[in-house]
């Protein structure tokens, strides 16, 4: 049937970077990227990244230890800001996953061939940013291991269920459904790729383990049917998903009575905010793995153009997002809506808004010039700036809004503690060993996907007669 | 690193084709030929193959779909029962409980439409994966065509067979190696069990 | 690079010709039965020229974003439809004549345009330095300068391309279609709040402008949808349109169908679990005296049997089996209209003879209109240097 994966080709404008450097056939683009796992010689560059990482985790599990030690006083969190580094930290971490579901499922799903290389990085860094999104939630109950009664429906001798109004609770049911999915669809993906490395590898128990992981994959007609099947199932259920849990996460806020954070707009902002963060991690990953790594065949100039133009449009949708919240604050003619505007644009965190302003709205103009677009340089700098700026924004939303309670005797002021930044940097350290522990033990580009790229753009010419 | 297994007989004979339009093409003219249970197998997914052997079915769609439908009724069900149904007859921990929650309607279906939506999902996302490993008879510990080792090192990289299994009513060694030869493979070997 | 076999046989079929005639007919049957209306109801007539002028403006735009985008990402499906998307987005000129008369009836629509209120109104007070008469409709002015200008330059390079002009023209689609992009969000959500949502000048929702965008999207599709099915009855379109194109049009509509379905669900849910006085009464007043009814059927047939027959890609790629749903869905945008305007005017449930007269009369004169655009030139942008690509038939059937 025509319904199932007609991955047609798009038309590539005839003097554009392709997607895929001239000359490659099955066996290269199979051996280059497994060859990254199996036989490359691990480069400095890995150790540098992972140890980073690994020493950033260490911080992690001290600020745990330290938390759970003597509890949530260790935080900068307060009255009236009861809300501090840690729904920020969950929502920047979830919003950067957005990016990997968006590539894999959306992109597929209108046959977008530059998805072909990036998709399995970005699935994996979807992965572990739901990880250590995870985390903040799950300690700020501050006692996680008591926690489970009021979070999930089962029965317990409280006779106690779940609160179902509560966006808290639709946030329980988002994010854990994010990320299992997430981790079927990524899982998904492999198997092929799995079996290939489990025909490649040379050692006995890396055969075993990739074997035991391809579950006996053979790639015959009917296996690749079915799997195409629920690979495009998957992608249609993950694109809704997608969109439903930075939904769900806005409803955190917008659901509430709170000034600056009741508002209709939130939903399709926070996804958009989601998946401008997101490629600014995917780019501020991919640019220099690709560069070590030698991938410049694969993950192309063309790549890094289309990312940069997904991350203008949706920084354009963020920015939108703040120019309608300040026109309707002064529309609505609410005095509580204006105050917040006027407090977060003057008063004593004006620094934070200003700076977004900058990072998010600003800076990412640049983003018109194909030149910034496709060199890799000024791309990763305003990449890094992009991630810094959606940080700022989601400090800006819960702590200005928080830090003026309608009772000018409830003001306070909030600041997080050097805990808060030694949980904060540490969840970057776990997500940095498990990303950099993904690129030595699995391949970072899908492999049956490149073939089937090599196969469309030269078929016929792409299979090395034998030796 | 040779397989060596002790020969239990045979379990089919097997064909290498040059790319995925000679495989294809010969798949065709297998099933053309009378042949049914026939494998093909190939590094990528091809176009029409599985239903060039009549191997094309809808078992992942139909299970992925009542999968979808058991998770939207055990989410709607979940959140009507717990929020609004208290029967006295079920022990205490097993009753839903019907409060009055910041003024809003024991039947807050505005608000359960999320969590339900959350289960559709992830039923039927589950399910995808789940039906079509299932389904293929995965996992599987082991399978004869490994024991051929030009599959065993290129199946998965470069190379495209077609395999005739010997349970076949119309499979006969010597006809079928000579049929398949004659189909332009460059390679035909058999297939222990 | 084009020979002429290729431009040869991409006449716009004669079919238009007479579509176009039977809608000036219909569309002047309308207006007279209109403008009979605004002789025994002055208030209802500016009301329901309100529901149409938005949504007949709503297709034009639609048209005009989906033809920037497609310059934007390219596609086979957008080089099909470019035509259909050129023709509507240059009825804009027409429509912002369209938009006149609304300007001397704004009392009967707009209570920030009646004084008497104002002056007694703290909160219409406190905006009128922006809803007031002559801001407002130099507001309008503005938008359709702008979107008619881009339209205009659209559609020039459009006919240059046609006869073989410069190289280099698709660059310069994308380069405007970019910008036009934005300023295409930006003056919509300001033409949602100006139109739509200051009929009820007490509410505000920061979505609307996306409910706005996503309700024209919609209706484009729709409409797109409609014509291909009346275009493919004859050739070339015929054998041009393959399952691939449908699939890709059947898969935006499904897009949007669900993310109008998300955007009006979230202000719904917001509003609602909130229930705060500034913001709940624009649903009271939607959810009784029998306008809960039309929100059902909104529900209904707006959303859920669009989405249940949309998941099916057989359907998607099935002109015959597209084409009802797409009906449909057009006929439930004007509805939707309808829902986000008129409680405003009537208490209990009302469409009344003006608001169907309204709809056909300007629809009529629109789609004359259109079919004029349409007719002058081939059917398919025959010089683009991707229309080969396009129409290949890739084997996949």
């Amino acid at each position: 049937m025509a319904s199932e994966l007609t991955r047609q080709a798009v038309p590539t404008a005839p003097d554009e970077v392709p997607v895929l450097a001239p000359g490659q056939t099955f066996k290269s683009v199979t051996d280059t990227i497994s060859g990254i796992v199996l036989t490359l010689k691990t480069p400095l560059f890995w150790f540098a990244n992972f140890g980073i990482g690994f020493l950033l985790l260490q911080l992690f599990l001290l600020g745990v230890t330290m938390l759970l030690f003597k509890g949530t006083g260790v935080w900068g969190i307060n009255q009236p800001v009861g809300w501090g580094f840690a729904i920020i930290n969950f929502v920047w971490w979830i919003g950067i996953g957005h990016a990997g579901t968006l590539i894999s499922a959306i992109l597929f799903l209108f046959r977008q061939q530059w998805r072909m290389s990036i998709n399995r990085a970005a699935e994996a860094m979807t992965l572990f940013a739901v990880i250590c999104a995870l985390q903040f939630p799950l300690f700020h109950t501050g006692r996680p291991w008591l926690a489970a009664y009021w979070l999930l429906p089962y029965p317990n001798t409280m006779g106690m269920w779940p609160q179902f109004r509560s966006p808290l609770i639709w946030d329980v049911f988002a994010v854990s459904t994010y990320g299992t999915i997430s981790a079927v669809f990524w899982f998904t993906g492999l198997i092929p790729d799995l079996a290939t490395m489990r025909d490649k590898a040379q050692g006995r128990l890396a055969k075993t383990i990739y074997g035991v992981l391809a579950m006996g994959w053979r790639g015959s007609a009917a296996h690749w049917r079915r799997y195409e099947t629920a690979y495009m199932l998957l992608a249609g259920l993950s694109t809704p998903l997608v969109l439903s849990v930075h939904t769900v996460v806005s409803f955190d806020f917008a659901v509430s009575l709170i000034p600056g954070w009741h508002a209709t707009l939130f939903p399709p902002y926070f996804v958009a905010g989601a998946i401008y963060s997101g490629f600014a991690m995917v780019l501020t990953l991919l640019i220099p793995i690709r560069a070590v790594y030698n991938l410049k065949g694969l993950i192309t100039e063309r790549h890094l153009d289309a990312m940069a133009k997904v991350m203008l449009a949706t920084g354009w949708i963020v920015f939108y997002g703040y120019m309608m919240e300040a026109f309707v604050a002064w529309y609505s003619a609410s005095y509580y809506e204006g105050f917040v505007i006027w407090n977060r644009m003057t008063g004593p965190y004006w620094w934070a808004l200003w700076a977004l302003v900058f990072c998010n709205g600003v800076m990412p103009q640049t983003l018109w010039f194909k030149k910034v677009r496709t060199s890799p340089v000024p791309l990763f700098i305003v990449s890094i700036i992009v991630n810094v700026g959606m940080w700022l924004e989601r400090y800006v939303i819960v702590v200005t809004s928080l830090h003026r309670d309608y009772l000018p005797s409830s003001w306070g002021m909030y600041a997080g503690t050097v805990w808060d930044w030694a949980i904060y940097l540490g969840t970057i350290g776990l997500f940095l060993t498990l990303f950099y522990l993904f690129l030595r033990v699995l391949p970072m580009i899908s492999i049956f996907e490149m073939r089937e790229l090599v196969h469309k753009k030269s078929p016929g010419k792409h299979v090395e007669m034998m030796e | 690193m040779d397989v060596q297994t002790k020969s239990k007989g045979l379990h089919g004979v097997m064909a290498e084709f040059r790319g995925p339009e000679e495989l294809l093409d010969a798949a065709r003219k297998a099933y053309g030929a009378g042949y049914r249970t026939v494998e093909a197998y190939s590094p990528i997914p091809i176009h029409g193959l599985a239903e060039a052997i009549g191997q094309a079915d809808r078992k992942v769609q139909t299970a992925v779909l009542l999968a979808g439908m058991a998770g939207l009724g055990a989410g709607l069900s979940l959140c009507y029962y717990t929020s609004m149904i208290e029967l006295s007859w079920v022990p205490a921990m097993f009753s839903g409980y019907a409060h009055n929650i910041g003024g809003r309607p024991l039947n807050s279906w505005p608000a359960f439409i999320i969590p339900t939506f959350e289960t559709t999902i992830l039923f039927a996302g589950i399910t995808a994966l789940v039906s079509m490993l299932v389904f293929n008879g995965l996992p599987l510990p082991y399978h004869p065509v490994f024991n051929v080792a030009r599959f065993r090192e290129h199946a998965s990289t470069d190379a495209f067979f077609l395999c005739i299994e010997a349970t076949d009513p119309k499979f006969d060694a010597a006809e079928t190696r000579r049929f398949l030869t004659g189909l332009g493979a460059t390679e035909v070997s058999d297939v222990e069990a | 690079m084009t020979e002429p076999t290729v431009a040869r046989g991409f006449e716009v079929p004669a079919s238009v010709d007479r579509i176009r005639r039977q809608a000036a007919m219909v569309g002047v049957i309308g207006l007279v039965a209109l403008i009979g209306g605004a002789f025994v109801n002055r208030p209802q007539f500016f009301q329901s020229y309100l529901v149409a002028f938005i949504f007949w403006s709503g297709v034009s735009l639609g048209c005009l974003a989906l033809l920037m985008v497609h310059h934007l990402s390219g596609g086979a499906w957008g080089l099909v439809i470019r035509r259909i998307l050129e023709a509507a987005a240059k009825t804009l000129p027409l429509v912002a004549l369209l938009f006149v008369p609304l300007i001397f009836g704004l009392e009967h629509v707009y209570e920030w345009a009646q004084p008497e209120l104002v002056a007694k109104d703290p909160i219409l007070l406190h905006k009128a330095p922006f809803l007031n008469t002559p801001f407002w409709v130099a507001r309008t002015l503005i938008y359709f300068l702008l979107w008619s200008g881009m339209a205009f330059l659209l559609t020039k390079w459009s006919s240059q391309q046609d006869q073989g002009g410069a190289a280099g023209l698709d660059r310069r689609f994308a380069r405007l279609s970019g910008p036009g992009l934005v300023i295409y969000g930006l003056t919509v959500s300001l033409a949602a709040i100006d139109w739509m949502m200051s009929v009820d000048p007490h509410w505000f929702s920061t979505i609307y402008g996306f409910v706005m965008v996503g309700g024209q999207g919609l209706s484009a599709l729709a409409f797109i949808i409609i014509v291909l099915f009346t275009l493919t009855k004859s050739e070339p379109m015929s054998s041009v349109v393959q399952s691939k194109h449908l699939h890709d049009l059947g898969k935006l509509l499904f897009a949007f169908v669900m993310l109008y379905a998300y955007f009006t669900f979230s202000q719904f849910l917001i509003i609602w679990s909130a229930n705060l006085p500034e913001e709940i009464p624009w649903y009271i007043r939607r959810l009784s005296n029998g306008w809960q009814f039309v929100m059902f059927a909104l529900v209904l047939l707006h959303f859920a049997l669009p989405f249940a027959m949309l998941l099916s890609a057989d359907i998607k790629q099935n002109l015959r089996l597209l084409m009802p749903i797409a009906l449909l869905l057009f006929v439930m945008r004007t509805v939707d209209v309808m829902f986000q305007v008129s409680p405003q005017f009537h208490e209990g449930i009302y469409i009344g003879w003006i608001d169907v007269a309204a709809l056909v009369g300007v629809g009529g004169v629109w789609v004359a209109a259109f079919c004029h655009y349409l007719r002058g030139r081939p059917i398919l942008p025959v010089n683009d240097p991707y229309l080969k690509e396009a129409l290949a038939n890739h084997g996949s059937h």
